[in-house]
Order: C-alpha cells, then structure tokens, then sequence
C-alpha cells in the first residue's frame, strides 16, 4: 500500500529521527516530497509511506505516541481538462510525470497517482486551468 | 507540371487528392517526390500557438448624438481608438487597467463566443460629435465589423528557450526552470505551414488560409519577415524566419481556434489557429511537402543571458521525443502550440477542399525574396 501524509512537527519533536525509524522499526519505504523542519522549531514533512497496510498503521500510531501529529494528505490538484487546448506547457516543468503529452495523439494525459502538487503548473498553464484543492488537513 | 486553376477544377469536380502534410511526410517514407506529384494535389498544413503580434478591428457603431471616440476601453482593457470616431484596434496583449491576466486576447475570445462586453469610451466633444462619454455594452452582433488583422503569425520555425541561470525565469516561452532543466518549443514542425513551402513558392499575399476557424487571407509578409537566416540542406531556416500578417472575420471564427492565454510574470498572448494549403505544383513542391521532423532543425537559445546566446542546435524529433542533449546535459521538453490542434485544423482544411468549398488562391504578390530584421538604436 502506497499512501500520502503531512507530518506536524512541534518544537519539542523535531529532534525525534522518525523517518529513519519508521524505516528500520516498521519496515516503512518513504519518499519525502518537502521537507520544512528548522532544529529547534516546528516543521511540516510531506511524506509518501509505502508497505503493508499494517507496518502502516504500526508507524503511524507510533509517531503519534512521540509527539507527532500526522493527517493523510489531502490538498490535490485540481484540473478544468475540458478547457485545455493541449498546448503541453505544463508538461516542461512536471517533472513526476504526472502531466505528459501522449506520444501518439498528443493529447494531455494527468495521471493524479504521480502528482506530488509542487504547484509549478499552475503559473505555467496560459489558460489557468489548474489549482490546488482549498481543502485544508485534519 | 499543374496549375493552381487545374487543381481548383480538380478540387470543384470533387476530384482532389488533398493530404496532410503529416500524411504526405509519411508517404515520402517510400515514394518519390515525382511519385508524390503525381499522386497529391494539395497538402494542407496547420498550426495553433500563442502568437502576440495579434489583435481586432472593430467598428463600434455610431451613437445618437455621436461621439467621435478618443480614449476606450473593452472590459478596462485599453483599445487604440486613434482611427476615426468609432473605429478601434484592439490588441492581443493589451492588458487591463485591474487585471494583469485579463487582456485584449481575452477581449476578443469573450466576442467571439458571443459574450457581451462592456465598452467605455470618452472625448472632448465636438461640433459635429458633441457626446462626451458613453459606456455601454456590446457584442459581436451588435457592432459593424470585427476582424482580426494579426501583424505578424505562422513564423517559419522558432528557436527552442532554456535558462542557464540559478533560479526560475518566466517568458513567453513558459517557466524555464534553472540550470537548464527544461527546454521549450513552439512550432508544429513538418506540420508546420511555412515549413512545408520553405522558399514561399506558393503562399504569397492574397492567400486564402484557415484562419480561426474560418476562411481568412494572407494580407502582407509579417513584421520582422526574415530571409537571411541560415537555411539547412533542405532549405530548412534554424530558427525565426518569414512571418505573415493575416486577416479574417472574427464574428465566423471559433473558440476552438482562437483562444486568450496567460503567461507567468510576461503577460497576455493569444493562441491563433492558422491552417495553409501547399498546391502541389511539381517535383520540387512535393519534395518539400515531404519534410519531416528529422529533416527540421531549430537553434537552442538561452534565456537566461539578455543577449540570448545559441547553445545548440535540435531537430523537431529530438524535441518530440522527450528530452534533447545540450552541452552533454539530458534536458527535458515540453511544447508550448498544440500538435493535436494543428493536427485537427490540418484536417478541417482538407475537408473543406475535398469538400469543394475551399479554393485554392494564386498569390496577388509574391513575399519579399530578401529582407532582414534591424534593431532599434539610441540617437539623439
């Protein structure tokens, strides 16, 4: 199971090496899609966990009980594809390959499973038509 | 060996073979170009990009009592209004007074969806003109004429954009993102019309073209109409050539082919569907209808330096595929016009004609055979 969290760190639990602990202990893949943790302050981690359903569940349950408060991600981006006119900007600076043009038809495929929502599309779309949800973590 | 006027009989009887220069690319594959004479008649091209040099005439009306027109605006987008009482251009990046993602572009797709938009215009009164001020509303039905009369469409290849410098750039080549991570094209390559007759045998001024969804014409040579780039060995110019300026009614035109754009900290551009056809008079026409991706160069610029160095040079294949090498660096492209448009007005045309409602044209005046672009120097 491959799944999305936002981490909250308060300024007594940034010192916790959980990643690497979740790692280790819990036998967690995880991916960091931003990090913005200062030592000795508070931080948020976006963070893609990847193993059973389980060792998941192990992890997370753990990290609350250190002091981390943690909500599945839910901000996405949104996308009026009935607006676009394929023009392919927004593929130059998707660099996950959540946004590509088809080989073939050279239509504009979004696979939302690649999308980490960095954002860069929505300055580099010239019709404006992607945004990210308003919908705010738990 | 045919003639414009046998084609057009040909194309009135139905008769035509009409291709897309995609189609007929793919052909050259295993026929000869005298094989391809002989076998096509015409060969329609297309291309749908943001194009700047763009913009509108409209005839407002006149008002009761009238009003001789000096400062106006569509939707607090300012409009040249410095031609008669009620006449205007209005310019594709105009941008508005409130707004700076709002403009002129944006003006002219709201008229032609047939969107109702607000006019503001004042004056100083005059004998025979004593309205000062009037705002209203308009549209496309309510005003005389409305066309577009774009300065400078269609360049002949553009050169592809990437950013050396440390940190993000924003132009009307979309986000370069530093460090070269990216590179930009803009042009539909072997579908592209002023490639597919690179030494302008053919089109010329009096061209009847697609323009817009509707039936336009080639009306000038564009602004800075290049001739003196360096051609490949298939007469290919590596980078921005010829233009054209063209012309057509805005009121039949579509939203499908014509569409208002934003880019990022640049400003308003517009997206121009422009679809020419490629008589196919002989060899040599054939021969260069058959053009493909792998046969068309463009230069690699950097955006990142003001003087804008060329770091490379990439044929439309390498730019297609995904990513091109630039100074042995791996870098990733993304186009900025749509194939998938270019490749649907491509098609359109070709129906037209097989059709037989679209007539080919023999060019009035043929485009300059040689001219340069001058700079603009401080003097005093």
């Amino acid at each position: 199971m491959k799944k999305r969290f936002v981490f909250r760190f308060s300024p007594g639990t940034v010192k916790q090496p959980l990643i690497s602990h979740l790692v280790r202990e819990f036998d967690i893949d995880a991916n960091i899609w931003n990090a913005d943790i200062s030592y000795g302050r508070e931080g948020k981690l976006v963070v893609e966990l990847e193993a059973s359903e389980e060792a998941i569940q192990a992890g997370l349950e753990y990290t609350r009980s250190i002091g981390v408060h943690w909500s599945p991600l839910v901000k996405e981006l949104q996308f009026r594809q009935d607006e676009c006119v394929d023009c392919g900007s927004c593929t130059s600076v998707c660099f996950y390959g959540a946004l590509s043009m088809n080989p073939t038809t050279w239509k504009l495929e979004f696979d939302p499973e690649q999308c980490v929502v960095c954002g860069l599309c929505i300055k580099a779309c010239p019709l404006r038509l992607f945004s990210i949800s308003r919908e705010e973590e738990e | 060996m045919k003639t414009i006027e046998q084609i057009n009989e040909k194309i009135r009887r139905g008769e035509a073979a009409v291709f897309t220069a995609e189609e007929v690319s793919k052909m050259a594959e295993s026929m000869s170009p005298a094989e391809i004479a002989r076998k096509a008649d015409v060969v329609t091209t297309g291309t749908f990009g943001p194009m700047c040099s763009s913009g509108a005439f409209i005839n407002f009306g006149h008002y009761n009592p009238p009003i001789r027109m000096e400062e106006v605006s569509l939707n607090d987008v300012p409009v040249y209004a410095g031609i008669a009482a009620v006449d205007s251009y209005i310019g594709a990046t105009s941008e508005s007074t409130f707004d700076e993602t709002y403009g002129g572009a944006h003006v002219i797709e709201d008229l032609i969806a047939g969107r109702d938009v607000k006019l503001k215009a004042r004056a100083k009164g005059t004998d025979c003109y004593p309205t000062r001020e009037v705002q209203t509303v308009i549209n496309k039905e309510s005003v005389n004429e409305f066309y577009l009369f774009n300065p400078r469409n269609a360049y002949q290849n553009y050169p592809a954009a990437v950013n050396s410098r440390k940190s993000a750039i924003y132009t009307y080549m979309g986000t370069l993102m530093p460090h070269m991570e990216n590179a930009t094209y803009a042009t539909s390559g072997e579908l592209s019309p002023l490639l597919n007759d690179p030494a302008l045998r053919t089109i010329g001024i009096g061209t009847r073209i697609f323009l817009g969804g509707t039936e336009g014409y080639v009306s000038w040579y564009g602004t800075q109409f290049n001739t003196r780039k360096e051609k490949n060995a298939y007469g290919i110019p590596a980078g921005n050539a010829a233009t054209l300026a063209v012309i057509g009614n805005a009121k039949e035109m579509s939203t499908d082919y014509i569409r208002a754009a934003y880019f990022e900290k640049y400003g308003v551009s517009i997206f121009i569907g422009i679809g020419i056809p490629i008589p196919i008079l002989d060899e040599d026409m054939a021969r260069a209808v058959s053009i493909r991706n792998s046969q068309i160069e463009t230069v690699v610029v950097d955006y990142g330096r003001t003087d804008k160095p060329v770091i490379g040079k990439v044929t439309y294949d390498q730019l297609r595929s995904g990513s091109i090498y630039i100074q042995g660096k791996q870098v990733k492209t993304g186009p900025l016009s749509s194939l998938e448009k270019a490749r649907k007005i491509a098609a359109e045309l070709k129906r037209w004609i097989e059709e037989g409602t679209f007539l080919l044209t023999q060019p009035v005046e043929m485009l300059p055979k040689d001219s340069f672009v001058r700079g603009l120097e401080q003097r005093s």
